[in-house]
């Protein structure tokens, strides 16, 4: 047990270890951030909402700097596109703490965070489950189609266009701003990196080829993630250092052991199975909202 | 222990005294003989929460009256929000604000408190959670202003905040107020981890026939220690520095981590 000087209660630290430890493992087995499974956790486990979206942005920069570094050896890093989809993100992220800090006041925070991970989990989760089973029934072109870029998208027709030579590019530069700020807001609010939305933005929208979408992603989550965590702390003081610190430890241990298990396995189960769970979450996020409560009353005062 | 022991000396040896000094002729007569056994209670990183123990003498001789003892943390204020229904989603609503409520309130006493204080008594030294609470905004037309400080109060009382124990201790939760012959009396509270780190206050009150006979105050301090309290100091006191030592910590922490990983 250790007390947590900021969200001020004992946690076990065994625990809490155990279950960074099982989101990184998970999302170094999958390949996805994992921020918007912990974040949950941390709730469920009993961590105040606000503690724990502010906090797990910490986890989710210590993860991705990490990834950076393996990622910029291969370069595949389009350092001009992280840099505006970072700008964006920067935007957002400010939005995003001001919106937070304006709903943590208003008694509305709890109801937001549970709407957008109701959303997410159950988009995110309908696509894992939608796309394992397609492989699993015969891995035809449809499971590859999600890697195929379309021809021609909104971003080559708006104005102040841009060149991009890493990623072969002539397009415009507000979709890239306009998806940065998306998921540097969503991101302020959920406590999720949003690589997971990032991505398949980069691809569709962008046509960004694949082999530099990892690595810009990382770079835009790394730099709107930091810059959260200096915002909350200064603006909602909800950074829990003792956690964020746990968190990092048992995150980063887990992702390498995924990682490492994960090079030799085929992911389609796993993905079918994490999909199911997701969906899972989310199911029980829409329960809690729509089953009447038992305690009709509220309290609003510490957080 | 010592220190116990000292004090349990201290609260008999004052008793006599103040007996001798002759009946008090009015309330809020700070004569009442007692202490509690932790003055200072420190917060560091294995804290799991703790307990105060409040030790005390009844001045009557004769050991007449009740006694009550009050475990205070500081007032502040609290928002009750009630449930509604918005397109079958249960949201919060109707906020009611209370300008002050206290942030942990433990109340005992040797037998039910309306047995021992009337009503206006309780209203009036503020003997019970409910009776503290300032109602601040208006309450909506659908709702019940006692409702809401009920609500807090059940709300508070579920968390562990808010306490009372009338008799002595049951043996499944500890917490309770004992009485020894000689009227001495000792009073223990249970302070769970979520309770507040910052000054708290021991209240005891002597009360006969339902009227306030004497009462005494001691403060009971609760600090931060250590590299809790150098956490909550640069958190609260320099946000941006603490904000960037965080996040040097994870790229620490994600450098090292690339760097475990490329080696093997």
């Amino acid at each position: 047990m250790i007390y947590l000087p900021i969200a001020e209660m004992p946690v076990n630290v065994l625990l809490i270890l155990l279950v960074s430890g099982g989101v990184g493992f998970l999302s170094g087995l999958i390949g996805v951030g994992g921020g918007f499974i912990m974040t949950p956790a941390l709730i469920f486990l009993g961590v105040p909402a606000p503690v724990a979206v502010a906090t797990g942005a910490s986890q989710i920069a210590a993860t991705s700097f990490s990834g950076i570094m393996t990622q910029t050896r291969r370069r595949s890093v389009d350092w001009h596109m992280g840099l505006l989809l970072s700008f964006g993100g920067i935007l957002g992220s400010v939005c995003g703490v001001w919106l937070f800090e304006r709903l943590l006041h208003l008694g509305q925070l709890d109801l937001i965070v549970s709407l957008l991970y109701l959303v997410l989990l159950a988009g995110v989760g309908l696509l894992m489950v939608r796309e394992s089973y397609h492989i699993w029934r015969g891995r035809q072109a449809k499971g590859v189609s999600i890697l195929r870029r379309p021809i021609k998208t909104i971003a080559h027709n708006l104005p102040f266009r841009m060149r991009f030579p890493r990623s072969g590019l002539y397009i415009s530069v507000l979709p890239p701003l306009g998806i940065g700020f998306v998921i540097g807001a969503l991101s302020a609010i959920m406590g999720i990196g949003g690589g997971f939305i990032l991505i398949p933005a980069m691809i569709y929208l962008l046509r960004m080829p694949t082999n530099v979408v990892i690595g810009t992603s990382l770079f835009q989550v790394l730099i709107t993630t930091s810059l959260i965590v200096v915002l909350q702390s200064a603006a909602t003081k909800t950074v829990d250092l003792v956690l964020a610190a746990l968190l990092m430890l048992g995150g980063v241990i887990g992702a390498q052991l995924g990682a490492r298990l994960g090079a030799g396995l085929k992911s389609e189960h796993l993905r079918a199975i994490l999909g199911a769970l997701l969906l899972a979450a989310s199911a029980k996020f829409l329960w809690d909202l729509v089953i009447a409560p038992t305690e009709q009353y509220v309290l609003r005062g510490l957080w | 222990m010592r220190r116990l022991a000292a004090l349990l000396a201290l609260v008999l040896i004052c008793a006599p005294a103040s007996a001798q000094t002759g009946a008090p002729t009015g309330p809020n007569v700070a004569d009442l003989p007692a202490g509690v056994a932790e003055d200072s209670i420190t917060v560091s990183s294995d804290y799991r929460g703790s307990s105060v123990t409040v030790f005390g003498v009844n001045p009557d001789r004769q050991g007449r009256g009740d006694i009550v003892v009050v475990v205070r943390g500081p007032t502040d204020s609290a928002v009750v929000m009630r449930k509604r229904r918005v397109f079958g989603l249960w949201v919060n609503g109707d906020p009611v604000r209370f300008s002050e409520a206290p942030t942990f309130f433990a109340v005992l006493s040797n037998r039910p408190l309306r047995s021992i204080a009337s009503a206006q008594s309780i209203w009036r030294y503020q003997l019970d959670p409910a009776a503290s609470a300032q109602l601040a905004s208006a309450v909506p037309a659908t709702g019940d202003p006692s409702a809401y400080r009920a609500a807090l109060v059940r709300l508070r009382r579920a968390q562990g905040l808010y306490q009372e124990y009338s008799g002595r201790d049951a043996p499944d939760r500890p917490g309770g107020l004992t009485m020894y012959e000689g009227g001495l009396f000792r009073a223990v509270v249970r302070l769970p981890a979520n309770a507040p780190i910052a000054q708290y206050y021991a209240d005891t009150y002597l009360f006969r026939e339902g009227r306030l006979i004497s009462a005494q105050r001691i403060p009971i301090s609760i600090t931060r220690v250590g590299i809790e309290r150098r956490i909550h100091d640069l958190a609260t006191n320099f946000g941006w520095l603490y904000g960037l030592i965080t996040v040097m910590l994870a790229l620490v922490s994600g450098w090292i981590a690339a760097f475990l990983f490329r080696r093997t």
